[in-house]
């Protein structure tokens, strides 16, 4: 009897659970409406792009395309806080976000972007996996672990005492990611990651990226690339005539 | 003709490594005022040439313009204004810095502040942007950002430090006016130098001389050596 008792409990708490866990996934992360970029070019004011809105659920990966000068960069760091914008209204985690220029701590905590030719610090690799976590004042065993992880994670963990400035593209590119992953954002926007890249070293980065979804990171890639951008499971925007259309 | 030279320059020589205390103290005091002004000067002065080169405000190409043309002011309109700024009518004459280390020190720090600006300024201006674009993408707030730019930038920004130090070591008018060249209080390399080639007493003035020389080449060979390092920095990236 008793066990029977203890057996229904645990299914129920189970079912409970993956009800969460389904919950949790169809959750809206970031939501932005009226979304407009403008800019000057010879004397004259042009808008870039215009997007009624976006959405971005959790756990979920995105490539967003369009042609050369689209914006697609633009749109990315805008997202990331790193350029200005005209925003209407901004959601995150949702909570409405009241002031979008300098982002809040906690936005810029949870959303990365990383760069199309990432830099690195000229410190160590094994420093520049860790610079993000030292901001948020991890203690240093912490760090020094997580670190290891990623190194192992990124295939990078024999570069550990390199010099970053010696590194190749494909190395730079899996350093910048592991960077980016360690401090599990809710949020990685990555513009083109796999551009300059050819043969094993966008190979390895191509199988990174679904695993930081895995990790438990929304993923919103601008890029050209056909693999990504048929990756499985991945939604497709595009960035056309200074409109997103979804796909 | 030759000869008294010869001479004058070994009296320099032997007043140099006899430990003549009065030159001694002529360079002690000349090395604390400056070093003291620089480091006062430092600090302030990288962070205006940081925060100038890192963001855009209205009036920001006026600043630019300002620091650079602060370099060629000459040091001794700079010991003029501070002379009437310090003197005991003057709005900081209550200080009584007038003739005193303090006012030389005073006087170093202005003279060292356009060297220091215009100098990080140009470094960090120099800079990849996307060493700062990381820092805030990673989540830095602006002191951090700040502080992984200036380390990016560390080569350009010692140069700044070296090049001020160079400024203030080797100035004469500002450190006249406001010291006032007073024996065993106010006396620094330079207005010694100035004083007693007047009298025409070299050999004090050429034992001085060297160790301003001295002085310059340990700098500029501290400088060479950072840029590069800088430079094979560069290369490698």
């Amino acid at each position: 009897m008793s066990i029977s008792i203890h057996t229904s409990i645990s299914a129920a708490v189970y079912e409970n659970e993956n009800q969460r866990l389904r919950d949790e996934r169809r959750k809206a992360l970031l939501g932005v409406r009226g979304l407009r970029k403008r800019f000057r070019e010879h004397n004259r004011e042009r808008l870039l792009f215009d997007i009624e809105r976006i959405e971005i659920a959790t756990h979920s990966a995105y490539v967003l395309t369009g042609i050369n000068g689209a914006g697609k960069s633009t749109l990315l760091r805008v997202l990331g806080g790193l350029e200005r914008a005209e925003i209407d209204s901004l959601r995150f985690a949702c909570d409405d976000v009241l002031r979008v220029h300098p982002y809040p701590r906690a936005l810029r905590e949870a959303i990365v972007y990383v760069h199309q030719h990432p830099i690195l610090f000229s410190t160590s690799v094994a420093h520049n996996i860790g610079y993000g976590l030292q901001l948020r004042k991890m203690p240093k065993d912490e760090i020094a672990r997580t670190v290891a992880d990623a190194m192992a994670w990124a295939g990078v963990t024999h570069l550990q005492d390199h010099d970053p400035a010696k590194l190749s593209g494909g190395e730079k590119q899996r350093v910048a990611l592991a960077r980016a992953k360690v401090l599990q954002p809710k949020l990685l926007l990555l513009d083109e990651p796999t551009s300059n890249l050819d043969g094993a070293a966008r190979e390895q980065v191509i199988e990174l990226i679904p695993t930081l979804v895995e990790a438990g990171s929304s993923v919103v890639i601008a890029c050209h690339d056909r693999d990504l951008i048929n990756l499985q499971g991945v939604q497709r925007m595009k960035l056309r005539d200074g409109r997103l259309e979804y796909r | 003709m030759a000869l008294p030279m010869v001479d004058a320059t070994l009296h320099a020589f032997a007043l140099l490594f006899t430990g003549d205390a009065g030159l001694w103290h002529i360079i002690w005091v000349s090395l604390k005022t400056s070093v003291i002004g620089l480091l006062l000067a430092a600090p302030p002065a990288v962070l205006l040439g940081y925060l100038i080169a890192m963001n855009r405000f209205r009036g920001r190409r006026i600043a630019i313009w300002l620091a650079q043309a602060a370099l060629s002011l000459p040091t001794v309109l700079i010991g003029l204004l501070l002379y009437l700024l310090l003197s005991r009518r003057g709005p900081l004459g209550e200080l009584q810095w007038l003739f005193s280390q303090p006012g030389i020190v005073f006087g170093q720090c202005v003279v060292a502040l356009p060297v220091l600006l215009a100098f990080t300024l140009a470094a960090v201006q120099g800079l990849d942007p996307r060493y700062a674009e990381t820092a805030v993408a990673l989540g830095a707030s602006r002191r951090q950002v700040m502080l992984r730019v200036l380390y990016e930038g560390r080569f350009g920004v010692m140069a700044a430090v070296l090049s001020g130090f160079g400024r203030v070591i080797s100035e004469v008018g500002c450190a006249l006016m406001v010291g006032g060249n007073i024996e065993g209080q106010t006396r620094t390399i330079t207005t010694a130098i100035a004083l007693e080639t007047s009298k025409g007493e070299f050999a004090q003035g050429i034992a001085l001389g060297i160790v301003l020389v001295a002085l310059a080449l340990l700098m500029n060979g501290a400088l060479m050596l950072l840029q590069g390092d800088a430079h094979a920095a560069r290369e490698r990236g």
